[in-house]
């Protein structure tokens, strides 16, 4: 009985600890929200002053691309565009051969208000505006909806994110990360809605009107915290979990409890 | 046994009191979370009183009992045997009616298994033909069908042909490739930059829900087969061994994307009688 | 009161003989014996809990509008099905427990089959006369497989309607008849209506009735048969030890009944289990992702997932690529399954009964067998998640599968070697137990003189037993035996007494043909009345 007992703490409590807190987790906190002040000549100043320093290298004095990396001159490319990559700190990288991820951005609300109007101006980006997300505005219903039918696939259900493959371009066996959408701001998400940074379609106002823009924000913001009626939600991923918890904590409490009940001398010599 | 006595008094007391609990919590409203946990102690408590009984309070010790190794009736086998034969041997001898009655119970049978076809339709062509026919429109599931530039550069949206918003064989991706990109096969099937490929996956069946926009390949979330919008949607990993059916579209009057015809193979996963 | 109502019944069927044999009916009670009952008390929380869900299911894809308490699905239109799930988990008082319950009950009950299963395996409990016990039972992990797929495939929503898909592919693949298999099964083309009433109807009456009517057949058999044991002082194929089932075993086993009823129940209401209001109902050309099924099919999706492009095509016909892994390996596998103890039997030409259990080391090859396939199901069923271990692994889904498709052909056989050089040491060192073996011996092939212990066909050496059997007369009349061993072990007494003195000698002889009867002189304290001669 000793045995058992100790098996029990060891094993069944930290599984019930590591469940209570998975259901009592509170939302990521925001990445700070897109700014929309228009620049004077000091912060064209700092943006100019940024850009030579930490974007030039790969992008091109006249950000024309280079070797290293892509213009800012075509696509999508606009101020949305480039304030998501730099609010999520997928730019700037230092090798170029890194891989984009999001991550800390090392520059704070003035400076990337400061690169973004700068990059916009000088060099006539064609890609959208910073899109004024209003999530008050959203209908959480027809947000669900659009989610499923144009986000699910790629992000879960859940908004957890996952995994996908690029295989051309003699990229062999490389991988992509989806990213999770928690912590994400709704201006964010119309950011990258509407420019589809990296791995992402673009999805412009004739597939995805800004009616619908904001329902999906609205809903991607119920995903934070998303009503977990059945209990702990076991990280989100679905039967994989739960068969996993089904076994450890379900058939793991029942056979504990039978060597409580039966003997355990079985075949003796 | 006086501590034995209280421990098992206690259980049952414990699951008393959940059950006790379940009561009022339904009453007030329920909670999934508290039910639960009521739930556990009731029951929980009645089975650890139980055992608790049977560990202190039962008669306990290992009895024996006799088992036969072999089942001993054999001796009666013949018995047995012989009871059978006194049944079947008239039936042995009159191979006539023998032959006519499992004649009829077997033709019966095969009649039985008839109704099975009332079950469903005959394939027949379906599994060949979707409901995309020349000049049908492109329409989101919505209803709305689609200009070009209602697709921005490395967009993508799942269409059907107007008229079969639910149609699951037809459902097909419009895809805008960026500027350089284009696909092999006939040039007349896509318009300005913008093609069409069935998103019924060839391996299971599964929408081809995922495109990852820098190298434009398609990618089904159920076995990860990858397809490359570029080289013709040609898989180039998982399990799919064919590449996604290519739609022939084109534009109408009005500058609305319709298809210039259905599918020229069929859609989907494979089978036995397909081509 | 009960002793009255017990004469009534006896005075009108007349069980008495066996009422008194089923009373004190000796039932082994090793822990893992209790395993299937697991299986057995998870199916009637299976079925009291269905029983509730199905007053509330609506077995139809007509089309309606949500109005109920879920606010992102506030007027979303969807099939009747998917839209009773979600009122019962969400307008329905007690609704989501039952419903949460059940799933969990079915996770917990296919779970618990298969580790019963691996027991009869590895122990050998389905060799003669058990094998029609085995085929039994085997069908049974089957229906419950079955029962589990079509139970969580009811709700109609996004994640099940995909598993649907893709079962409907699978039956298109089969050659010659898989396109007429798929279209009679499913109604007509994909999605066809038809199939979700039909899943309710297999779901909650054919498939449970046959689960019902085996699970009897299952019980009536061990009944008749008796349970098998670990061979141990005092057990021979002759007899059956163990507490007896009235009062001891069926208190035990009802006290296990409510155990697997709160774990089940308390699972059902504390952790979440399939979500479907967040998956959304099921529409056609959407999918969700991660998209797994349940776990039982883990290992099916594992190697569909990992399974190469290959397939056979070849004038105007092909055998498309779903139809290995989805058809060719469930068939084999269960086809192994049911025939092993036939085979085994064939191969090893032991045919003879066994009624004692062997340990994993007595039969190196059965174990390493055993491994091989376990280890080959584990590997698919963690393949099944290649997708989720590349995200959480950070690494490509490629390299994992590729990882895959290398480790599940080459590292079971590995394994089943290992297995089988460790049983082959085992058995022929002294050591009781893994960490008692010393290293030296696995390395060394076995036979290199170590000893070995005695056991003969009977199950136990006779000669170390010291031992005696003594028979003697209650306070009632009435005669009982036991069997006492020499060294002041514990002595085990008959389950029952007999009418006279000769049938307690012969039901000990029975129990124990190679154990001598005690003379009186030789009877050592005997429990009750005195001297008496022995017979030869």
């Amino acid at each position: 009985m000793k045995g058992t007992r100790t098996v029990l703490l060891v094993t069944l409590l930290p599984a019930l600890a590591a469940g209570a807190c998975s259901y009592f987790t509170k939302p990521e906190p925001y990445r700070p929200p897109a700014s929309y002040r228009p620049l004077d000549a000091e912060g064209l100043a700092l943006g100019q002053r940024l850009y030579q320093r930490d974007c030039s290298f790969c992008h091109g004095d006249d950000a024309g691309g280079t070797s290293n990396g892509p213009d800012l001159l075509t696509g999508e490319n606009g101020p949305a565009l480039t304030d998501f990559m730099l609010r999520t700190g997928r730019m700037p990288i230092d090798d170029p051969d890194e891989e984009v991820r999001p991550g800390d951005s090392p520059y704070d609300d003035e400076e990337i208000a400061a690169l973004v109007g700068y990059i916009d101006q000088a060099f006539d980006q064609p890609g959208p505006g910073i899109p004024a997300v209003d999530l008050a505005a959203g209908d959480l219903t027809e947000g669900r909806d659009l989610y499923q039918e144009h986000c699910a696939a790629c992000h879960a259900a859940t908004g957890i994110g996952g995994a996908m493959l690029a295989q051309r371009a003699g990229r062999e066996m490389a991988g992509i990360v989806i990213p999770d959408l928690a912590g994400a701001h709704p201006t964010e998400v119309g950011e990258a809605v509407r420019t589809g940074p990296d791995a992402m379609p673009v999805f412009g106002p004739g597939v995805v009107d800004d009616d619908q823009l904001n329902a999906i924000a609205r809903y991607v913001e119920y995903l934070r915290k998303p009503d977990d009626r059945g209990g702990a939600p076991i990280g989100r991923i679905g039967p994989v979990a739960e068969g996993a918890v089904g076994w450890v904590l379900g058939l793991g409490t029942l056979i504990l409890f039978i060597r409580w009940v039966g003997t355990k001398r079985g075949a003796q010599a | 046994m006086n501590q034995g006595r209280v421990r098992i008094l206690a259980a049952f007391g414990a699951s008393m009191l959940a059950s006790i609990g379940l009561t009022v919590v339904y009453a007030v409203g329920g909670d999934p979370q508290i039910e639960g946990a009521l739930l556990g102690v009731a029951l929980g408590g009645i089975a650890v009183g139980l055992v608790l009984f049977g560990h202190h309070m039962l008669p306990g010790g290992q009895f024996v009992e006799p088992r036969d190794i072999v089942p001993h009736a054999t001796a009666e086998r013949p018995g047995v045997e012989a009871a059978f034969e006194a049944g079947v041997e008239p039936i042995e001898r009159r191979r006539l009616i023998a032959a006519a009655f499992a004649a009829s119970v077997g033709l019966l049978g095969i009649a039985a298994l008839f109704p099975i076809r009332s079950l469903g339709s005959r394939p027949g062509r379906t599994l060949f033909r979707t409901e995309w026919r020349r000049g049908r429109r492109a329409v989101t599931d919505a209803g709305r069908p689609l200009r070009v530039d209602d697709l921005d550069l490395n967009s993508v949206v799942t269409v059907f042909p107007e008229g079969h918003e639910d149609a699951a064989d037809s459902q097909t991706l419009l895809i805008r490739l960026p500027d350089g990109v284009t696909v092999p096969g006939p040039s007349n099937w896509s318009v300005n930059g913008v093609v069409a490929f069935s998103k019924v996956c060839t391996h299971a069946g599964c929408p081809v829900g995922l495109y990852q926009a820098e190298t434009q390949e398609l990618f089904c979330p159920c076995h990860q087969s990858t397809f490359s919008v570029p080289e013709g949607a040609k898989p180039t990993f998982g399990p799919a061994t064919r590449p996604l059916p290519q739609l022939p579209i084109g534009l109408d009057d009005d500058g609305f994307v319709i298809a210039l015809s259905d599918y020229t193979e069929p859609v989907g996963p494979g089978f036995w009688n397909r081509p | 009161m009960i002793s009255r109502l017990a004469r009534w019944i006896d005075d009108r069927i007349g069980g008495s003989a066996f009422a008194e044999q089923a009373l004190s009916k000796i039932f082994p009670d090793h822990w893992s014996f209790m395993l299937g009952e697991i299986a057995l008390y998870s199916f009637v929380v299976l079925v009291v809990t269905g029983i509730f869900l199905s007053f509330f299911f609506d077995p139809s894809v007509a089309e309606t509008t949500y109005h109920g308490a879920y606010p992102p699905l506030q007027g979303t239109s969807m099939s009747e099905a998917y839209r009773s799930v979600v009122e019962l988990s969400y307008d329905v008082r007690a609704g989501l427990v039952m419903r949460q319950a059940h799933h969990w009950a079915a996770i917990v009950f296919i779970a618990a089959i298969v580790v019963h299963l691996l027991r009869v395996f590895f122990t050998g409990a389905f060799r003669r006369p058990r094998e029609i016990n085995w085929i039994v039972g085997v069908t049974l992990l089957i229906l419950a497989f079955f029962n589990g797929f079509t139970g969580y495939s009811l709700p109609d929503d996004l994640l099940s309607g995909t598993g649907l898909r893709i079962a409907y592919s699978i039956a298109l693949s089969v050659p010659v008849i898989g396109t007429w298999m798929a279209f009679l099964i499913f109604g007509g083309e994909f999605p066809a209506e038809a199939i979700i009433p039909r899943l309710f109807v297999t779901h909650i009456l054919i498939v449970p009735g046959a689960i019902v009517a085996l699970i009897s057949v299952h019980l009536a058999l061990i009944w008749r048969q008796k349970h098998t044991d670990f061979p141990a002082r005092g057990r021979r194929e002759g007899n059956v030890v163990g507490p007896k089932l009235w009062p001891t075993y069926a208190a035990f086993s009802m006290g296990l009944f409510f155990a697997v009823s709160a774990v089940i129940m308390a699972m059902g209401g504390l952790v979440q289990v399939n979500p479907v209001w967040v998956y959304g109902p099921f529409r056609v050309s959407e999918v969700p992702s991660p998209a797994q099924p349940d776990w039982w099919l883990g290992w099916l999706e594992g190697a569909l997932r990992i399974f190469p492009p290959w397939e056979a095509r070849a004038f105007g016909h092909e055998i498309p690529n779903p139809f290995y892994p989805g058809v060719l390996v469930p068939t084999v596998t269960f086809g192994a399954l049911y025939l092993w103890p036939f085979l085994e039997a064939r191969f090893t030409g032991d045919r003879g009964p066994h009624h004692l259990l062997d340990r994993a080391r007595d039969h190196p090859v059965r174990t390493a067998f055993g491994v091989t396939a376990l280890s080959f199901f584990v590997l698919l069923q963690v393949a099944a998640s290649n997708d989720l271990l590349a995200h959480r692994l950070d690494a490509s889904v490629a390299t994992i599968s590729w990882t895959f498709r290398i480790v599940v052909p080459v590292v079971p056989p590995l394994l089943g070697y290992v297995t089988y050089r460790l049983m082959t040491a085992l058995q022929a060192s002294a050591a009781e137990r893994f960490a008692e073996l010393p290293l030296r011996a696995v390395l060394r092939p076995a036979g290199d003189g170590a000893k070995r212990p005695e056991v003969d066909v009977a199950g136990y050496a006779p000669s170390a037993d010291g031992a005696e059997l003594i028979v003697y007369r209650e306070p009632d009349g009435r005669w009982r035996w036991c069997y006492r061993p020499l060294d002041n072990g514990v002595e085990l007494r008959s389950n029952k007494s007999y009418v006279s003195q000769e049938a307690a000698e012969h039901a000990a002889l029975r129990a124990y043909p190679d154990t001598p009867l005690a003379r009186p002189a030789e009877a050592s304290g005997s429990t009750s009345s005195g001297p008496r001669p022995t017979s030869g």
